[in-house]
């Protein structure tokens, strides 16, 4: 168990800046993880405001690089990756190369479970924190950290899906974004278990 | 064999006795089988899904062997 504090030297990859990896993204630089990969292929858009950490002068701009401002206006000192691309199977572990910890932020379902496939079979030694489930109007308390398997966290409700027409709010995104950080810094400090 | 099979999310609507719930079942398999087909014989829906074993990603082609804990979730949309 770790006695220190000091995540200066931890890598973490996030693989997606949308509500959830934009958010992770601040509270892992706020905790003070010394160097992030950031993986998006998007721009920022309007609608993405409800939620996500951009601004209304960011529209247009790559996510990567509208979030690495942001971030390195919190620390100066964070040591950025952005990797503007779409992620698929054949740039994945390119992708999260180094990483002591790796956030999978993406929206869809099949995303999702690409990600958690190919990390999980090819990278069984690092540690991948996922989520699942935090569309709609159901309680803040529904969304939960569990370890589904010995080197995945799964956080969410597992079920409110926003193919089921559910909305986005940045009330419970945010809360799931928290568990996964929370999750990140944990492992990182040398409590693997919940 | 017995292998105990967990199912998350929509797929608790598929549980071997029939029963709704999240906690894991036994089943009865033919010595030998493999994920695909305990898939198979629960007709679980074809989607995006994780599958474990005993706590450790696997491979829908991979044998069960006595005892086995199967688990199988599926990932949803949103983030």
């Amino acid at each position: 168990m770790s006695e220190s504090h000091d995540l200066s030297a931890s890598r973490v990859a996030i693989l997606g800046c949308g509500g959830l990896g934009s958010n992770v993204a601040s509270m892992l630089v706020r905790a003070g993880v010394g160097s992030l990969t950031l993986v998006d292929f998007d721009r920022v858009e309007l609608g993405n405001l409800n939620r996500q950490l951009y601004f209304r002068d960011e529209l247009g701009q790559m996510k990567t690089d509208a979030l690495s401002h942001t971030l390195w206006r919190i620390d100066p000192n964070v040591a950025l990756r952005l990797e503007t691309v779409c992620i698929c199977p054949e740039n994945l572990l390119e992708l999260v190369r180094g990483a002591d910890v790796i956030v999978e932020a993406v929206d869809g379902a099949e995303a999702k479970a690409m990600i958690m496939n190919e990390c999980l079979a090819r990278l069984p030694d690092v540690p991948l924190v996922a989520a699942s489930g935090l569309a709609g109007l159901g309680s803040a308390n529904a969304v939960v950290t569990r370890r589904m398997a010995e080197n995945l966290y799964v956080v969410g409700d597992l079920t409110s899906d926003v193919r089921d027409g559910l909305p986005l709010f940045a009330s419970r995104v945010m809360i799931a974004a928290a568990h996964e950080a929370h999750a990140v810094i944990r492992v990182l400090m040398g409590y693997p278990e919940l | 064999m017995n292998v105990d099979v967990a199912l998350f999310a929509s797929l608790t609507a598929f549980q071997p006795d029939g029963q709704a719930g999240r906690h894991a079942r036994t089943f009865s398999v033919p010595a030998g089988t493999r994920i695909a087909e305990v898939i198979s014989m629960l007709s679980l829906p074809d989607q995006p899904r994780v599958i474990f074993v005993n706590g450790r990603h696997a491979p829908e082609d991979q044998k069960l062997c006595e005892g086995d804990r199967l688990a199988i979730f599926p990932p949803v949309a949103g983030g």
